[in-house]
């Protein structure tokens, strides 16, 4: 399959594949600052191996054509919710939430894979789909496709998480061509569902969403962590106090600094102009991806691009609002740079598949 | 049904807006971030100090107290407390009733503890319960290793060496008040413990020292990461006081069961020799935090433990004001030495007998034997010649009216009446009776033991009135640099040696001559001269009429002393409250003391075991009980 392509021009889009490194890079290296000398000392020669593994499956997914993955994707799709059903029933509690599957002392989200397997998926329903305005049979299916495996990780319960799929619909949806009307209809659906889901909340989340409304109340309590990371970002400052000088994240003042609160490291130590560096190469990367999507081949290789950058568009701005408490704490990484194998390689692998869709963008087979 | 295929240019349009959107996201990320670091940034960076920096207190060992001598007076020991990390427990109830079933503590105190402590953040320990003992403290620390939550903490306590002894000279520690705290200015913080009273408040700076201050680094669970800087504490001055111990010890023993106040001076410099008011009280009790219940036994107790008598309690001379009308009268040539007066026992004045304490009189007096035998009638004379002002002069040369200048707070400054002062301040004019009156040293006169004790001083010496004062030198425990108190005397009335002789002679008379007030407390191998007083409390008629205490009622004793006569090197005051006559309940203890001072065996009084009758008959010290006070 290889050999019968190769005389078609193939063409790797340097941008993303560079500022992709370049986030893995600065990732690793503030992964060193923030757990060397520690108990967790030894993460960043992980983190480093993950991303290693990560662009293994990059070169893999480009190098492998992405129309034979679109055609399987359904069985990809069904595979990868295997791991989830699994967890709903077997899975081991780990910080509360049953979202991790353990095989000795590795670990790994099956959710982060199933993300992937849900980008492919619906790429390939609109690969097909190609109606000016969405059908209602349309809808349901992306409503089903996405439904699936976020209802199955927030049952873990696991709501960040969950959340990070939302992305795709909502791309699907937005790029699938659904009417102005129905968008509204969404909205009213939502917030009616926000106002039941109130009930349902287990209540350290309810806690994280008063905490977000109100960071000033509890200092010690769940505001803590909003309270101390707003300080580690402020403090910074434009140059930053320096690598691996920051007191708050070097004294540990800063919570799960390694994985969730990363950026805000970056931030203290590097100041603005480090924030500046990462949201510019975020931002170079995603636009880079959109021309790529609208350059795209097919339809498939469009929506698949898509899907992929809006859910590191999401995670990105996610992550980044958290920091300074724009958004209520989630438990989301920040995609290439946290520290977390699973994000990692998932990562790389998407990236992968956006580089795919450039690579054939010219070849007939 | 008619199928419309989209236009590829639609979903390029809609990527187009997705393009706007997304650098339109990230730009606002930028702009919040900016915000947070550059426009708040300063304010974000002091949090981020305020975090990681934490002050810790290096508190200055506080200076010892010792005698004259070098005899260690007030020291410091180490005292164990018991701190909780709530942190390190793994259920906070659990571990405060394992420390409540070891130590048998109290568990309702605790738990206020606990819930003030509340408030601080978890990392803050909270004070379980303080002076443990070696026993307690080997005790926890044997469960250590399962309940590491628990932390005992060494901080150095005052500890006076001899509980009661010489309380109202030292003073005691207790933890500084808002008020002390914002009048000290920067020195003093919440928590520190400082002098109050005594001289552990008079020279709180010197024995105080400066605390230092450790700033260090900490993580966020409290723990020191490193010490970012370090200015030592400077320890207090050792203190020096003018305090003889032996001779103070002597003193509380001989009060252990009267109440009143010795005060033992030299004469030329002022430095106190002994000090004594009795009741006294524990200064330990206030470094091991006082109970409800002590304090209020303290402050209710009828004799006032508190109370520094010797400085804070003004009475009436009685007699022993003589001696200074005596010397006045003579300093300024108001008295003829050698005028004599006749005493019948009583004489009339303004229409008004006044008795004299001997009802059969003591017949033909000159000024000498006046003193000698505290004649009533003698300075009922000199003192209505005088006049309430020419009396209030002598006093105010004496130093009355004005508190001494001790070194320690709250002296009372007694009164000494003259006709304004009962025109201004009493708003009674001063009736002439009045001054007969004070001519014995009752009335209005008020004056406080130690005040006495000055004046003798003043009288002994010529007229220089001493500073009295408990400083007798500070010495930097770390360079040795020794610092002297320094006081000049102050010149008072002047007097011609002859005259001075006179005074000083009926003063050696009063214990050395037969007839003398105070005969019995002569003392083999020391010169002294002394003057006794008695003052009355109650009209004796009133005595059996009132339903109260009669020891109550009982008149109080005055004497004082000096020795040797010629070169006076000591001053002592004696006063016993309602210890009865001065020449039995208040001269015998200056005997002793005395004795003390000079070294010599104290003989025994006569009616005390193994009494001699001496060769020249003495006669009976004390005055029959029927009689008025002298």
């Amino acid at each position: 399959m290889i050999a019968r392509v190769l005389p078609v021009p193939r063409r790797l889009d340097l941008v993303v594949l560079s500022s992709a490194l370049a986030l893995a890079i600065l990732g690793i290296l503030f992964v060193s600052s923030t757990t060397s000398g520690g108990r967790f000392d030894g993460l960043a020669t992980r983190q480093a191996i993950w991303v290693l593994v990560g662009l293994g499956g990059l070169v893999a997914a480009v190098l492998f054509d992405y129309r034979v993955l679109l055609k399987f994707s359904f069985v990809i799709y069904c595979l990868s919710l295997v791991p989830l059903v699994y967890l709903l029933f077997f899975g081991e509690r780990i910080a509360n939430v049953k979202s991790w599957i353990r095989i000795g002392s590795f670990q790994f989200q099956p959710a982060e894979l199933a993300k992937i397997a849900t980008a492919l998926l619906l790429a390939y329903l609109f690969e097909n789909e190609d109606d000016a305005k969405m059908k209602g049979a349309t809808f349901l299916k992306v409503g089903l496709i996405v439904g699936v495996p976020f209802l199955l990780v927030f049952l873990q319960p696991d709501a960040g998480l969950a959340a990070t799929f939302l992305p795709l619909a909502a791309m699907a949806l937005f790029f699938g061509g659904l009417p102005g009307r129905a968008w509204i209809g969404i909205v009213v659906a939502v917030a009616l569902a926000a106002g039941i889901g109130w009930f349902v909340l287990a209540d350290y989340q309810k806690q994280r969403i008063g905490t977000f409304l109100n960071p000033e109340s509890d200092v010690l309590g769940s505001g803590y962590q909003v309270r101390q990371s707003k300080i580690a970002v402020g403090s910074g400052g434009l140059t930053g106090k320096g690598f691996r000088s920051g007191t708050q994240s070097q004294l540990r003042f800063l919570p799960v600094q390694h994985t969730d609160f990363i950026f805000a490291v970056i931030a203290e130590e590097w100041g603005f102009l480090g924030v500046s560096v990462v949201l510019a190469l975020f931002a170079v990367l995603l636009l880079r991806a959109l021309s790529l999507a609208r350059v795209a081949r097919d339809r498939g290789g469009v929506f698949l691009i898509l899907g992929v950058a809006s859910m590191l568009f999401f995670s990105v701005v996610v992550n980044a609002s958290m920091m300074i408490g724009l958004l209520p704490t989630t438990g989301i990484p920040l995609p290439l740079i946290s520290y977390g194998g699973s994000s990692v390689a998932t990562s790389f692998l998407g990236i992968g598949l956006i580089l795919a869709v450039e690579y054939r963008r010219f070849a007939n087979a | 049904m008619l199928k419309v295929r989209e236009n590829r240019r639609d979903l390029s349009s809609r990527i187009e807006i997705a393009r706007v959107a997304v650098g339109a996201v990230f730009a606002l990320l930028a702009f919040a971030y900016w915000y947070v670091q550059i426009v708040r940034g300063d304010y974000y960076f002091e949090l981020s100090e305020n975090n990681r920096i934490r002050s810790v207190k290096l508190n200055a060992p506080r200076g010892y107290v010792l005698d004259r001598n070098g005899a260690v007076l007030v020291e410091n020991e180490p005292a164990y407390s018991l701190q909780l990390y709530r942190r390190e427990s793994k259920n906070v109830n659990a571990s405060v009733d394992f420390a409540v079933r070891l130590l048998g503590l109290q568990i309702d105190p605790i738990r206020a503890r606990l819930e003030r402590g509340r408030r601080f953040p978890e990392f803050v320990p909270i004070p379980i319960a303080e002076n443990l003992t070696l026993e307690e403290v080997a005790a926890i620390e044997a469960r250590a290793p399962e309940h590491p939550e628990f932390a005992i903490t060494v901080s150095q306590r005052r500890l006076y060496k001899r509980g009661g002894s010489a309380a109202h000279i030292l003073g005691y520690l207790a933890e500084a008040t808002p008020d002390q705290i914002r009048a000290s200015g920067s020195a003093h913080t919440l928590g520190d413990w400082i002098g109050q009273k005594g001289i552990e408040s008079s020279y709180e700076k010197l024995l105080g020292g400066v605390n230092g201050e450790r700033r260090v680094i900490v993580d966020s669970h409290a723990r020191e990461i490193a010490e970012e800087s370090r200015s030592e504490s400077r320890p207090g001055q050792n203190l020096f006081l003018t305090v003889d111990r032996d001779l103070q010890h002597l003193a509380e023993e001989l009060f252990a069961d009267k109440v009143g106040s010795a005060v033992a001076l030299d004469p030329k410099t002022g430095e106190i020799l002994a000090l004594v008011s009795s009741p006294s009280y524990d200064p330990n009790w206030f470094t091991r935090r006082v109970t409800a219940e002590e304090w209020t036994s303290l402050l209710s107790d009828p004799d006032h433990p508190l109370q520094n008598r010797a400085i804070q309690n003004t009475y009436s001379p009685g007699s022993v004001f003589k001696i200074f009308l005596a010397y006045g009268a003579l300093a300024r040539g108001w008295v003829d030495p050698d005028a004599q007066v006749f005493c019948p026992g009583h004489a009339t004045f303004y229409g008004r007998t006044f008795r004299c304490h001997r009802s059969g009189g003591h017949g033909w007096v000159n000024l000498r034997n006046a003193i000698k035998l505290s004649c009533d009638v003698y300075f009922y004379n000199l003192g209505r010649r005088l006049g309430v002002d020419r009396i209030a002069e002598i006093a105010r040369a004496f130093g009355f009216g004005e508190p001494t200048g001790l070194d320690l707070a709250h002296e009372k400054p007694g009164l000494v009446p003259s006709e304004e002062w009962a025109r201004t301040k009493r708003g009674a004019r001063w009736y002439p009776s009045e001054t007969i009156s004070v001519s014995i040293g009752q009335g209005p006169l008020l004056m406080t033991p130690l005040q006495i004790g000055r004046a003798v001083s003043a009288l002994v010496t010529g007229g220089k009135l001493p500073t009295p004062h408990l400083f007798l030198a500070s010495q930097d425990p770390k360079t040795g640099v020794r610092l002297r108190y320094q006081a000049q005397p102050r010149q008072s009335l002047a007097i011609d040696p002859k005259n001075l002789a006179i005074v000083k002679s009926g003063m050696w008379a009063v214990v050395n001559e037969p007839g003398g007030t105070a005969f019995g407390s002569r003392l083999p191998g020391v010169e002294l001269g002394g003057k006794t007083g008695t003052v009355q409390v109650a009209r004796r008629d009133a005595v059996p009429r009132a339903g109260v205490d009669r020891s109550r009622l009982e008149d109080h004793a005055w004497f004082t002393a000096f020795a040797p006569i010629d070169d006076p090197k000591i001053v002592v005051v004696v006063f016993v409250e309602h210890g009865g006559h001065g020449g039995t309940a208040a001269a015998p203890i200056a005997r002793r003391l005395l004795a003390k001072y000079f070294g010599v065996e104290v003989p025994p009084r006569p009616g005390e075991p193994g009494f001699v009758r001496a060769s020249t008959k003495p006669e009976t010290a004390a005055p029959p009980a029927a009689e008025t006070p002298e």
